[in-house]
């Protein structure tokens, strides 16, 4: 019978520093391969065991597709060590998306923070390429310190294509500056709420830490979106990827199967969601 | 014609001797037959050597079915470098004797691990073979569980034999689950058997009523004070209750390395959402970060999660959690506490 934990070997085409502590990686898709932003795979090497990571490439390249993973553990820094023309295991891709299609006809606002820019960064890339299908889109990016901005290369783009508003938690120089070339302000990811002028009846998207999500949520229902117009991604600790093992279990749900997206009225009710 | 029928079924009925005979022969076909034994008032499976003496137990088995198609410990593959090999653990085995109760938590693991190609491999050579003796410790059956004929369709076995007891001897009438039991059975030579077809696990009046009753009461009605100043404090966090669970099946997939460079084994072994690091992720970032929230946690996977994912009950009510757990905490008093409307907090431990 088909075997679930059996990896494929995919070879690694291209390795970027991205931020400080994180790196992003080219790698070759398999035959067939497809995705859409929000869903993740699950990385494998013998020996370190296997972690979960957002794909973050744009959904439409079908050659390659990227991950960009930080430094933090023991698999993270071993994945750290790879090299170009080098290879790893993957599974995959799992998990429940971002309802893109839902945004063709309604305006949209990301938020993001921290790492969660991550699996946000496919819708961003379809809209950009795509541009005509989609609506008025908005996104607020809040990082910690100058040195964890993600994809920092490619605001510019970013920014011809939406409405981008950026801050950064912690100043960086000791005069308390920030580097003008970031156009960013300081303060944490809701204060941007105040800056921007959120569309009314937009649907919202959102990935980060889970006291973010206590806060954004807040502001949120003070602007009156529905539940069921605000979806979010959340992280929990996996092993199995496909439902069993239940480490990922979130009241009912499987983050892994049925996450990691979630609409807010899906999970509201649970003790501990976020 | 009838009464006919039920004569001649009658002789060939099997006795206890016929059945030790079925028993010799399985070992001779080289399965490994395992079978709850009882030894110095205790009971738990043990391999056969031989049918002499077999009896079936009307009582509870300390350890149950469970580490024999999930083990604690197995290797998924063997690993070199970037390759990997899956290795098959599967063995011939017979599990003889299953009770009815510990039957439905078998129904759930086939469930669980319908796509996993190690308990699936295992089962291709497992032979289940049921019986139909209750557990007589009510404290083994706290859902006061019956065997009635009807329940058959909806437990799944390879063989399930129910035993009559007679004013003069007792005889053993034969049932089969699937072509494996049939196959094995003519193997034998006996005939007389009926085969029965699996149903689906939920019985023709709906879903438990008990299930029902305990999701909403875990759904709709936190109890503070059970949760967090009894069971929360408490509890002592040592997973024997995940252990000896029949249903409890959450598990942790490693790898072991080798001394040999390079290679090693990918490895999944059963764990328990007690264990502090269950949801750690990193930075040591926890989401369930008391005792208090981990029982909690182990309560809503079986008694809401499962039952909403399968309509099943996650737990069988075979009381074996609470014969182990070292500070006395009692299910079936957690369970008559979420029961009880009033917010009154009695001691659940027994
Ligand atoms: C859906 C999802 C998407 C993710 N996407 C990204 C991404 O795009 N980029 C990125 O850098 N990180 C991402 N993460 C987090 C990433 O999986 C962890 O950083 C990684 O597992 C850490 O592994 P480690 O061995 O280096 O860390 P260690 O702290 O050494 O991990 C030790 C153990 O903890 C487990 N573990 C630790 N953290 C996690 C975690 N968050 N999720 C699951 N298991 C964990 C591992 O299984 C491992 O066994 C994602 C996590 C999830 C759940
Ligand atoms: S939770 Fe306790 S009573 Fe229920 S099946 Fe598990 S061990 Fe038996
Ligand atoms: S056996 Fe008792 S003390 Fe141990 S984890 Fe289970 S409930 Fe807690
Ligand atoms: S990671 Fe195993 S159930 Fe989600």
């Amino acid at each position: 019978m088909k075997n679930q934990y059996k990896t494929q070997l995919v070879k690694i085409l291209k390795i970027e520093e991205e931020g400080s502590e994180s790196k992003l990686f080219t790698i070759k898709a398999p035959k067939d391969f497809k995705f859409k932003g929000g869903q993740f795979i699950q990385v494998s090497l013998p020996g370190f065991g296997e972690a979960p990571f957002s794909i973050c490439s744009d959904p439409n390249q079908k050659k390659s597709f990227e991950i960009c993973a930080r430094k933090t553990g023991v698999l993270t820094s071993e994945l750290h060590k790879i090299k170009k023309g080098e290879s790893v295991g993957i599974r995959g891709p799992y998990g429940a998306p971002f309802p893109i299609k839902l945004v063709e006809k309604r305006d949209l606002l990301l938020v993001a923070g921290g790492l969660g820019i991550e699996p946000l960064r496919p819708i961003i890339l379809e809209i950009l390429n795509n541009r005509k299908k989609y609506q008025k889109v908005q996104l607020l990016y809040g990082a910690c310190e100058e040195k964890d901005l993600l994809f920092s290369g490619e605001y510019e783009k970013w920014r011809s294509g939406l409405e981008f508003f950026l801050t950064l938690d912690k100043p960086k120089d000791i005069s308390g500056n920030l580097p003008k070339k970031w156009k960013c302000q300081t303060g944490v990811v809701t204060d941007l709420f105040d800056r921007a002028k959120i569309y009314r009846n937009a649907v919202a998207f959102l990935c980060g830490p889970p006291v973010m999500y206590k806060f954004v949520i807040k502001k949120l229902k003070e602007l009156e979106f529905k539940d069921e117009d605000i979806y979010l991604s959340l992280e929990r600790r996996m092993h199995c990827g496909v439902g069993v093992c239940n480490h990922c279990a979130v009241g009912s749900f499987s983050v892994c199967k049925d996450g990691p997206v979630f609409s807010w009225e899906r999970i509201k009710d649970i003790r501990g969601a976020i | 014609m009838l009464l006919l029928n039920i004569i001649v079924r009658y002789f060939f009925i099997m006795t206890i001797i016929e059945l030790r005979k079925f028993i010799d022969f399985l070992i001779e076909r080289d399965y490994l037959v395992w079978t709850p034994v009882k030894k110095d008032n205790f009971v738990n499976y043990e391999r056969l050597n031989g049918s002499d003496n077999f009896q079936f137990i009307g009582e509870a088995p300390f350890y149950s079915f469970k580490n024999f198609l999930v083990p604690c410990e197995e290797t998924l593959f063997n690993y070199k470098k970037d390759e990997l090999t899956e290795i098959d653990n599967s063995k011939d085995q017979v599990i003889f004797g299953i009770n009815p109760v510990d039957l439905k938590a078998l129904v759930l693991l086939n469930h669980i691990f319908e796509k996993d190609p190690w308990y699936q491999g295992r089962m291709k050579k497992t032979l289940i073979i049921g019986q139909s003796l209750i557990p007589k410790e009510p404290e083994h059956n706290i859902f006061h569980y019956k065997y009635e004929e009807d329940v058959l369709e909806h437990l799944q076995f390879d063989i399930f034999i129910e035993v009559q007891k007679g004013v003069f001897n007792t005889k053993y009438f034969f049932y089969t689950g699937s072509e494996k039991g049939q196959k094995i059975l003519d193997e034998y030579g006996y005939s007389e058997y009926e085969n029965i077809q699996f149903a689906g696990p939920i019985k023709e009046e709906g879903q438990d009523k008990n299930m029902i009753k305990y999701r909403d009461s875990l759904k709709n009605n936190y109890k503070k004070e059970l949760w967090e100043k009894d069971l929360g404090t408490k509890c002592i966090e040592c997973g024997k209750c995940s252990a000896i669970c029949p249903t409890c099946f959450c598990f942790d997939i490693k790898d072991q390395p080798d001394l040999k460079n390079g290679a090693g084994e990918r490895k999944r072994t059963l764990s328990s959402c007690f264990y502090s690091d269950f949801s750690e992720i990193s930075g040591k970032y926890k989401f369930l970060n008391n005792t208090a929230e981990r029982i909690y946690f182990w309560y809503y996977h079986k008694f809401v999660k499962i039952p909403d994912e399968f309509s099943i009950p996650g737990c069988v009510g075979c009381g074996r959690c609470a014969k182990v757990c070292p500070v006395g905490i009692n299910i079936f008093k957690v369970l008559s506490e979420l029961d009880n409307n009033e917010e009154s907090i009695q001691d659940t431990i027994s």
